[in-house]
């Protein structure tokens, strides 16, 4: 069930009304707000959102300022905390997935690597990939999280895709199998939805 | 081991565990490092290996820090580095408290040894263990 702080301020109403009356009923509250029981019955359960033209008629009747009433009905197209979290996660994944997909520099800092010129040196692969020093160290952090690159306590740079020199296109592909698990253990399937 | 690991807890317990840098986690680090060199007067320089900018913040009170590309769709953030003497065994004992590695120990190329998690409310930060 979504919170929603104009039920619980409904549901507050309803209470300090019973509070002074014990006889006060629901169906009192709804006459009072010009609704049927049954509509009001299921919002104050959460079965049922609020419609902001209600929020505005019932606050208006409870006596709220303009101010309060605009609160309640922005906070009902704010996506609640869960949401967010899982859209800023999905974001992320497809921004990472993307990055992958489209910037060859993560397989070129892997062919770098084993080459025997190679230097551990992010200036020096900029210059070797004609990338910027940050374009590097983004996608050295990539590689890092992504369990493709490891820097061993020697100081040692090492290919984890294992094997022969992975084709751009294999590559990839690994990659973003990587991407999609990760994501996954974030509770994000990269197939255009999110978990629930 | 045992021994050893005993005698670098009671050496952690002694010195503890300090917060020796910051990191600006910026999708524009050149407009960061420029604001904040405006702004302070900090002495910004990225000559080193990672060409990561170093930030001096010209004052002996504090901890100094520097600034690191984010990824694509990333908001910026600060993160902190926590000082100790063993990158895996304060992995280690995160995870069990609930911490999630996103960048496992890793050595860099000036010697320093590094690890990035994400702490149980998701707050990203590293552990740091400087080249002797």
């Amino acid at each position: 069930m979504r919170s929603s702080p104009f039920r619980e301020r409904l549901h507050q109403e309803f209470e300090s009304r019973r509070s002074r009356n014990a006889r006060y009923s629901l169906r009192a509250f709804a006459t009072l707000l010009g609704t049927d029981h049954s509509s009001l019955s299921q919002i104050v359960r959460g079965s049922r959102r609020t419609p902001a033209s209600q929020i505005r008629s019932w606050g208006r009747k409870l006596g709220m300022v303009p101010e309060e009433i605009a609160v309640y009905v922005a906070t009902e197209h704010v996506p609640d905390e869960p949401t967010t979290k899982r859209q800023e996660q999905l974001r992320h994944w497809t921004a990472e997935g993307l990055a992958l997909a489209t910037n060859e520099i993560h397989w070129k800092m892997l062919c770098l690597v084993r080459s025997h010129r190679f230097r551990p040196d992010c200036r020096w692969i900029a210059k070797e990939t004609a990338s910027t020093v940050d374009q590097v160290n983004l996608a050295l952090s990539r590689l890092l999280r992504l369990r493709l690159l490891e820097i061993t306590r020697s100081g040692q740079w090492k290919d984890l895709t294992g094997g022969p020199l992975l084709e751009p296109e294999e590559f990839r592909r690994l990659a973003l199998v990587r991407i999609r698990e990760r994501a996954a253990e974030d509770g994000v399937k990269l197939n255009g939805r999110a978990k629930q | 081991m045992d021994a050893q690991n005993n005698s670098l807890q009671e050496v952690e317990n002694y010195m503890g565990n300090a917060v020796t840098q910051f990191q600006i986690i910026s999708a524009a680090p050149d407009q960061t490092a420029q604001f904040y060199s405006s702004l302070f007067g900090w002495k910004i320089s990225a000559n080193n290996p990672l060409g990561y900018r170093q930030i001096d913040t010209g004052s002996k009170a504090g901890i100094q820090g520097g600034i690191w590309p984010a990824p694509p769709q990333a908001p910026a953030f600060v993160q902190i580095f926590v000082s100790v003497s063993d990158v895996k065994g304060a992995v280690e004992k995160a995870q069990a408290l609930g911490a999630k590695v996103m960048i496992p120990p890793t050595m860099l190329p000036e010697g320093d040894e590094m690890a990035v998690m994400h702490d149980p409310q998701g707050m990203s930060f590293a552990v740091w263990k400087t080249a002797k």
